[in-house]
């Protein structure tokens, strides 16, 4: 049974849930590190689901067609990363776009105490990220997939925003207390998000029809998708969710989910639960039964069961996920690092700074993934760990040089400082690789952390 | 003697005077170090002897059952610890890992916090007795008079701390159940304060006053950004960036005073 939908509730209402939920949570999430003290700037109970072992896979529109990410997308993907371009407690925590679109994506497990009603929700008109946008109602929404996100206007659950640059100006600074963005900071983060491919499903053929290799289930699921509803014939599942046009219809409905809503796409849909905007949803079944219900539409329990098939076939892809790595991570500080390329020739403060502060962080990421020696849950590779903990705080303080001497209109300082990063960079990657290991990207190592950090917390119980 | 003899002598000569003067003066700057990270010693022995000391008190409190006390001498413990913490990793890497381990539910500092700050007496007596085995191990190395702090050593810690002072204290730092992060860092800046003022100061000061005076102008900076009501109140991104740029700070220093460059590892 699909459980009742949820109408918004009084602001008031919503800690007393969160609390609720946070118990629960601290012991459904124990492969996580739940913030756990009253001290810090979020909530105990907070999840943020941080450094995933297998992240949700991201693909550029750029490299699948054979070229490479432009100096725009490298900086759109380095503000996206950036707490420096919000405001108030978001900057101070640390928290990015990438916190809930994580890798692009969505994040099914952050939840925040009074914010979230349950994972994978955030109430973005709430008093904590920014007081004067706080609407007094506890209305959580899922932050969307960005999969897709240039086919998929207009922008927001219930599509006010026409264009992807008021959508991305709107959540740096009325949803996160951000400064008013500078016009590079837009064309960047706009140009990521619309780089951000769909995954490849091939499942799909052009046009949005099942291909050679779906189930019976599911070529019965697309039959029942175009037909008809019985109480209205000018309507259908696939009206809404036009399949030659990404699923979407670029318009809002309500559908009986407390508004008005625009169209979710179905594309790589299997990996964006939970659905509809407040996630009230967690399987497609769910979903088909409330749709049954709502438009009166009859279906026998195969049928049901059909569309499910045709929807999971419809909303596959071919690698959801993909494993992190030392590699991976230097990868990906090298494409952030590389638009300091031009940005040091041509003097823009704006983004060394934003990149140094931005990189210095992802360093430094990278480097808590290296157990210190008083990390007594770890066994063996001290040298090498101490050595990848000592180059990579190296690095960090290299980039801080850059801008000490750039503060200072030392360009030249900062060029040549840029130089010995670079070099520093490359001799670490060596040392880092194989220090792997018996660093937190290997599971085992990983998951006897975790375990540490579990009977820490027991202790506290 | 030819002219041209005449002037080669003088210019050698004058080689070996400048020669002869610069290793005089390096081995009058390492002597200038030497004595300085002697000068050193006296904080740290009252810094980890205060540790010891809120440790003893730590255990009488939980044998006598008192929560309260008990809270306030895990406090007073870790005060003293903080400020030490240039030499703590540095000097006594085992005692460190013992006794600063995390996470550890069955030693240290932290095994002892989670259980004290959340109300609970029970089964903290060994990790206490530990706690003050592993204090009392490291006071008795510390004060032996055959041990020495090496200047290099002594920057390397301070470099260290500095670029940790900045780490995101947003989750709650590194005491989150005692909810003593701010006064852990507090403490952090005063022992990095200690080691510069007390052995590196005055003899960087001889060889770069500017370099000497902007160090000052940055410890001051990181004290005024921990200066705050909360935790909640310090500025995250800026304490960042004043704590790396101490640092490369530090780190400059090094190289003006002929030591290696500071590694910020462990």
């Amino acid at each position: 049974m699909p459980r009742r939908p949820q109408s918004p509730l009084p602001r008031h209402l919503a800690p007393t849930m969160g609390a609720v939920a946070a118990v629960a949570l601290g012991l459904a999430l124990a492969q996580a590190e739940p913030i756990t003290t009253r001290e810090g700037v979020l909530p105990p109970g907070t999840e943020l689901n941080e450094d995933l072992l297998d992240q949700p896979t991201e693909l550029f529109a750029s490299e699948l067609a054979g070229g490479k990410r432009s100096y725009l997308v490298n900086l759109g993907d380095l503000l996206f990363s950036s707490p420096e371009i919000l405001g108030g407690v978001a900057r101070q925590a640390g928290i990015s776009c990438e916190t809930c679109h994580q890798q692009g994506h969505n994040n099914p497990k952050l939840f925040i105490p009074g914010l979230s009603s349950r994972p994978g929700t955030f109430d973005v008109t709430g008093a904590l990220f920014n007081p004067k946008a706080d609407n007094g109602v506890f209305d959580p929404v899922t932050p969307p997939s960005l999969r897709g996100a240039k086919y998929l206007a207009p922008y927001a659950h219930d599509g006010r925003f026409p264009s992807l640059r008021e959508f991305i100006r709107n959540a740096i600074v009325n949803e996160f207390a951000g400064p008013e963005p500078s016009a590079q900071v837009l064309d960047a983060l706009e140009a990521y998000v619309k780089e951000i491919s769909f995954l490849p499903n091939p499942k799909l053929a052009p046009g949005g029809r099942l291909s050679g290799g779906a189930s019976d289930a599911a070529r019965r699921g697309q039959m029942l998708f175009v037909k008809p509803f019985r109480k209205d014939a000018s309507m259908s599942c696939a009206s809404c969710h036009q399949p030659s046009a990404a699923f979407v219809d670029h318009r809002v409905h309500d559908v009986g989910s407390g508004g008005w809503f625009k169209t979710p796409t179905l594309v790589n849909a299997n990996f964006n639960a939970p659905y509809f905007h407040d996630g009230r949803f967690d399987s497609y079944a769910e979903v088909v039964t409330y749709f049954d219900r709502h438009f009166d539409l009859g279906l026998g329990k195969e049928e049901q069961s059909d569309l499910v098939a045709y929807l999971a076939a419809v909303g596959d892809a071919k690698q959801a996920t993909t494993r992190d790595t030392v590699q991976a991570e230097l990868d990906e500080i090298a494409q952030f690092v590389s638009v300091l390329d031009s940005a040091i020739p041509s003097r823009n403060r704006e983004v060394i700074s934003l990149t140094i502060a931005t990189v210095g962080n992802e360093w430094r990421e990278l480097g808590e993934r290296f157990p210190p020696q008083s990390d007594t849950s770890v066994d063996g590779g001290l040298d090498q760990r101490r050595r990848a903990r000592s180059v990579v705080r190296g690095l960090v303080l290299v980039l801080r040089q850059i801008e000490m001497a750039i503060a200072v209109d030392d360009f030249d300082g900062g060029a040549l400082a840029y130089g010995e990063y670079r070099q520093q960079a490359a001799a670490a990657a060596g040392d880092l690789k194989r220090t792997e290991p018996w660093s937190l990207f290997n599971p085992v190592v990983r998951d006897a952390h975790l375990k540490a950090i579990r009977q820490l917390a027991d202790l506290a119980r | 003697m030819s002219s041209s003899t005449n002037i080669a002598l003088r210019i050698a000569a004058a080689l070996v005077l400048f020669a002869v003067l610069a290793i005089a003066g390096r081995a009058q700057a390492a002597d200038t170090l030497v004595k300085g990270a002697a000068d050193y010693k006296p904080f740290a022995v009252e810094r980890i002897g205060m540790a010891l000391a809120g440790a003893k008190d730590l255990q009488a409190a939980v044998k006598a059952g008192d929560l309260k006390a008990a809270q306030a001498a895990w406090i007073k413990s870790r005060k003293g610890w903080e400020a030490a913490e240039p030499i703590t990793g540095e000097f006594f890497a085992k005692l460190d890992e013992a006794i600063d381990a995390w996470p550890d539910a069955k030693q240290g500092y932290h095994a002892i916090e989670a259980a004290l700050f959340t109300g609970k007496l029970d089964g903290l007596a060994a990790p206490v007795d530990k706690l003050v085995a592993d204090l009392g191990e490291f006071d008795k190395q510390l004060k032996a008079p055959s041990f020495k702090f090496t200047p290099q050593g002594l920057i390397n810690g301070a470099t260290k701390l500095a670029y940790e002072i900045g780490e995101n204290k947003s989750k709650g730092g590194e005491s989150p159940y005692a909810g003593t992060s701010l006064a852990d860092m507090v403490e952090n800046v005063e022992g990095v304060e200690a080691v510069y003022k007390l052995v590196f100061h005055e003899p960087l000061k001889a060889r770069d006053a500017t370099l000497a005076a902007r160090i000052i102008d940055k410890i001051e900076d990181v004290e005024k950004l921990v200066e705050v009501k909360d935790l909640k109140s310090v500025d995250q991104p800026a304490l960042k960036k004043a704590g790396e740029e101490l640092a490369v700070l530090l780190q400059n220093a090094a190289a003006k005073l002929k030591l290696k460059k500071p590694a910020v590892g462990e």
